[in-house]
């Protein structure tokens, strides 16, 4: 039950280089679960690891509950984390693993027992208490962690890419169980992942980091529709979205010899440059299955077939009918799409869904 | 040194309290607290006896004659280099080092591919290969001097078609030798299996793929692979042995003459027969110097290999 | 659960991937077999012989061609322990034991320091400790003869314990630092978090991982102070004698009596022959230093 502020928090390994975190400012609301996502090296992890003490905090502050615990040791900081590799004391049994934190506390035995019990129950892991962590499966490792958090009645709790170990069916069983375990247990929750769809699918909030630092904060959905820049447009969505530096044309920009009207408001904020960095997710290209002759051609490269939909990798070809290799776009098509490699197609950019940023600052334009 | 050994030091694990000097000193403390006792120990009971070394080797002290103790500057030292002895028991160190290593890292290497396989006892037999180094040295001496290389009854002449060859007065280098060899090969075949044991399967298997045949994986990943491990034996092993003592005292007690003594041995004789602390404090100094250039040289480069030794898994 | 990956390590072998899931039906497998069971066996063989003869009658050990057939005795091993290898037992033992504990003490915490905890200058410590090991020890041991000497040392136990503390520290220093990097990172994170002091981290977390390295460390440093010989040899007599030395004044005495000999021998090496075998996995690990596992 608490809120946790990062304020102007920076993390610099060596003076004079690039800080590691640079300058965050974050608010986890009470209640809240924050992903912290990015690509290795973007100070996700670092961001966590200061919030949980094991990295020093060189500028700036972090305030749990309005506490700035600069300088507080992480046992005094009231949080619980759970680790990649779960870091499960192997000498221990399941139980003591669990009972650990709260034995280092003072707790008293009954007490313990209660909440060890309590944990395990909503864990499944009842059966498993007297067992050591190396006769665990990795599911069952990951939720004695989890335990291990839970029963500390923290404040706040950290996860450190905490689904990383787990083969895809589990991590997107446990992801869901994890999401639900932190809604009912309505703890703060700053969870860290390089899985924009570990991110989307658990966050309240998302925290998108890069290079030490932070992009864009705001809910998945407001993520998706309106990223702020060209990187969090490429780094939120599976498949990425399409990101091309288009030539202006008339009221809009051209790609593949045919225009792409722009909005208004866009028009407004280009002003007079003459390319802008056009971005479409592959939802919104389509096939041009009447083939008016009208659409862009494209030449597809790939098919990928998932049941439910398709996608499709292809290359443009220029107004003047040549390959452009350079020129690639992702389309999404149906389940049982026709198409076959080495096709030429005509596609259709829906334009209401069109994203424009500045191609040498890559910022939103509007 | 500096770039192998940067990773296991670097970067120490955070505290959050580095913001006061005070306090970060009192932590230096609290660090290295735990290592003092053991370093004033290493550096009391193995650095004072060197300097004192270096003090003794330049006076003339023979315990036979007290109050023979004098300053005389680099007498010794010339008197050393003068010594024709001294030179042939150095060469006599260096064959009988380099000589035990090379022949027990290739039969260590022999033996290490053979175990190197499943089989049945394998378990058993690395037992029994490993025994001979696990002999105390003495009694593994004793062992050669009479059971195996006695002139009447020992069982090497009898294996040979019972004649009667004095190996140890013919042969007392080799003799001394062989007892090392015997001893060390064990290790090396240890070290070296545990080499092989280490290579990724997954690379003999992309080898096998791309059609490579079992001398060819041997010679262009095998061999390569083990190259560290072949280093790391050759010095570690070099480290050891340069020190022989018990084998050549049991065996030839250095002779006939000087024929099998070593810089250790010959060093004992100086000091504990001839009582001439000068002098074996100088030759002491003189295999000290050689040593360490030999050593600073070939230590780097092994550790280099193996990532400062536990850096990696 | 290192010993449990130690073993499965040392099933799989890089020949058999190498030969891969084909079935071999030729003789060409046997003869190997047979050929290193050949190798170990004559290997071993000196040492068997070595047990063997001292089970045997002076006149049994002596006959030519060697025998194998006899009718097995203690007389030797009675011989032995009348002329008074007692005394240098006890004498190694003591010397072996306290040595290794004494070192345990110190190298433990020194091998914290330079491992999860790292203090500045951490590998010129590193360094240090292993230089001393490359020094010849011969060229120290005037020195120490004349200050054990002054100090009214000689033939006393203990300075062959401080000798052997040291002789056998760097060696433990850098095994232990070995095993203490294979202690997670995360687990000492986590026991922070939990909130659990050095000391108990120490204690509850470390220790348990650690302790079969701790264990290993400790038969290398028994091995290598029950065997050694030239610093006994040269600075104690019949007071604190160890067995190697009883064994050299032994072959002065009775060095035509093969049988006795053996036996006193047996008697000598089968302690660390035992632990040897207990720990061959750590042999290596031990003698390099750590650098291999």
């Amino acid at each position: 039950m608490a809120e946790v502020v990062f304020d102007q928090a920076s993390r610099i390994y060596t003076p004079g280089a690039k800080p590691a975190v640079d300058k965050l400012d974050l608010t986890v609301t009470d209640g809240e679960l924050v992903v912290l996502v990015g690509p290795s090296g973007s100070g996700k992890s670092t961001a966590l690891r200061m919030l949980a003490g094991l990295e020093p905090i060189d500028a700036g502050s972090v305030r749990i509950d309005g506490r700035d615990v600069v300088n507080v040791p992480s046992k005094d900081r009231d949080i619980a984390m759970v680790f990649q590799n779960y870091a499960l004391y192997p000498a221990k049994t399941v139980r003591d693993n669990m009972a650990f934190p709260l034995k280092m506390r003072g707790m008293d035995k009954a007490e313990q027992a209660k909440r060890v019990a309590d944990a395990a129950e909503l864990l499944g892991l009842t059966e498993y208490l007297d067992r050591k962590p190396k006769a665990l499966s990795g599911g069952q490792r990951q939720r004695v962690a989890m335990g291990r958090a839970i029963v500390r009645e923290p404040r706040v709790f950290l996860m450190d890419e905490p689904l990383s170990n787990l083969d895809a069916k589990m991590r997107v069983q446990t992801r869901s169980q994890i999401a639900q375990l932190q809604n009912r247990l309505a703890v703060s929750t700053v969870y860290v992942t390089h899985d924009q769809v570990e991110a989307m699918t658990m966050g309240d909030r998302v925290a998108v980091l890069r290079d030490g630092q932070l992009q864009q904060y705001a809910t998945p959905s407001e993520l998706y529709d309106r990223p702020v820049n060209a990187f969090v447009a490429g780094f939120i969505g599976s498949p990425a979205m399409n990101l091309l530096d288009l030539p202006r044309s008339g009221d809009g920009v051209l790609l593949g010899g045919v225009e792409i009207p722009l909005s208004r408001e866009i028009r407004d904020a280009v002003g007079s440059a003459q390319t802008v960095t056009v971005g479409v997710r592959p939802e919104d290209v389509a096939v041009d299955s009447e083939g008016s002759g009208a659409g862009i051609k494209a030449v597809v490269d790939v098919v990928e077939e998932l049941g439910s939909e398709s996608y499709l990798y292809a290359h443009l070809i220029d107004s003047d009918g040549r390959d452009d290799e350079a020129t690639t776009l992702v389309v999404r098509g149906p389940g049982r799409t026709t198409v076959r490699y080495g096709e030429t197609i005509a596609v259709r950019v829906d334009a209401g869904a069109v994203h424009a940023f500045d191609p040498s600052s890559g910022l939103r334009v509007a | 040194m500096t770039t192998t050994l940067e990773r296991p030091a670097a970067p120490p694990p955070a505290s959050p309290n580095t913001t006061s000097s005070r306090s970060a000193r009192t932590e230096g403390w609290v660090r290295r607290a735990p290592l003092l006792p053991a370093l004033v120990f290493t550096i009391v009971v193995t650095q004072i006896p060197f300097l004192l070394t270096l003090w003794y080797s330049l006076q003339s002290w023979n315990l036979v004659r007290p109050g023979s103790q004098h300053f005389v500057w680099f007498q010794n030292y010339v008197a050393v280099f003068a010594d024709s002895q001294f030179r042939t028991v150095a060469l006599n160190t260096i064959v009988m080092t380099l000589g035990s290593v090379l022949i027990a890292v290739v039969l260590g290497l022999l033996l290490a591919l053979l175990l190197d396989r499943h089989f049945i006892g394998r378990g058993v037999v690395r037992t029994l290969l490993v025994t001979p180094f696990l002999i105390t040295p003495v009694a593994a001496a004793l062992l050669w001097k009479t059971t195996l290389l006695d002139p009447t009854y020992g069982l090497i002449n009898f294996v040979l078609g019972g004649q009667t060859f004095d190996w140890v007065s013919q042969f007392p280098l080799a003799s001394v030798m062989a007892a090392l060899v015997w001893q060390w090969t064990p290790f090396m075949m240890l070290l070296l299996l545990a080499g092989l044991q280490s290579m990724p399967g997954d690379q003999v298997e992309a080898a096998r793929v791309d059609g490579a045949g079992a001398w060819s994986i041997f010679v262009e990943l095998t061999l390569p692979h083990l190259r560290r491990f072949l280093e790391l034996g050759i010095v570690l092993g070099a480290i050891y042995l340069v020190n022989t003592f018990d084998a050549v005292y049991m065996i030839t007690q250095g002779g006939p003459g000087t024929a099998s003594a070593n810089l250790p041995f010959y060093i004992y004789q100086r000091a504990f027969l001839g009582f001439d602390i000068g002098q074996s404090a100088a030759m002491g100094v003189v295999v000290v110097i050689l040593t360490i250039i030999v050593a600073t040289f070939a230590l780097r480069l092994v550790f280099r290999s193996f990532g400062a030794a536990g850096g990696e898994s | 659960m290192a010993a449990t990956i130690e073993d499965t390590a040392t099933t799989t072998s890089t020949a058999a991937r190498a030969e891969g899931p084909r079935r071999r039906s030729g003789i060409g497998p046997l003869l190997l077999t047979t050929l290193t069971w050949i190798v170990a066996v004559g290997f071993f063989f000196p040492v068997l012989w070595m047990v063997l003869t001292a089970f045997k009658t002076e006149a049994a050990a002596y006959t030519d061609p060697p025998t194998l057939v006899f009718t097995p005795t203690l007389e030797q091993f009675r011989a032995v322990f009348d002329a008074g290898i007692g005394p240098y037992l006890a004498n190694s033992l003591f010397a072996t034991v306290v040595s290794t504990l004494l070192v345990l003490v110190l190298a433990t915490p020194a091998a914290f320091a330079v491992s999860l905890r790292p203090v500045e200058k951490t590998q010129d410590v590193l360094f240090f400790f292993i230089s001393t090991k490359m020094l010849p020890v011969v060229a120290a041991i005037v020195p120490i003869y004349v200050v054990v000497n002054e100090i009214g040392a000689l033939d006393n136990i203990w300075t062959l314990i401080v000798l052997y503390t040291a002789m056998n520290l760097p060696i433990a220093v850098w095994m232990m630092r070995s095993f203490f990097l294979e202690v997670p990172k995360e687990l000492l994170e986590a026991a922070s978090i939990d909130g659990a002091s050095l000391g108990r981290t120490l204690r509850e977390v470390v220790l348990p991982i650690i302790s079969p390295g701790i264990f290993a460390t400790a038969l290398i440093c028994v091995i290598f102070a029950w065997n050694e010989f030239f610093f006994a040899v040269n600075l104690t007599a019949a007071n604190a004698g160890t067995v190697p030395v009883f064994l050299v004044g032994f072959i002065s005495s009775e060095g035509l009596y093969w049988a006795r000999l053996s036996a006193a021998a047996t008697l000598a090496a089968l302690p660390v022959v035992l632990a040897g075998w207990f720990a061959q996995n750590k042999l290596v690990q031990g003698l390099s230093f750590g650098a291999v596992k």
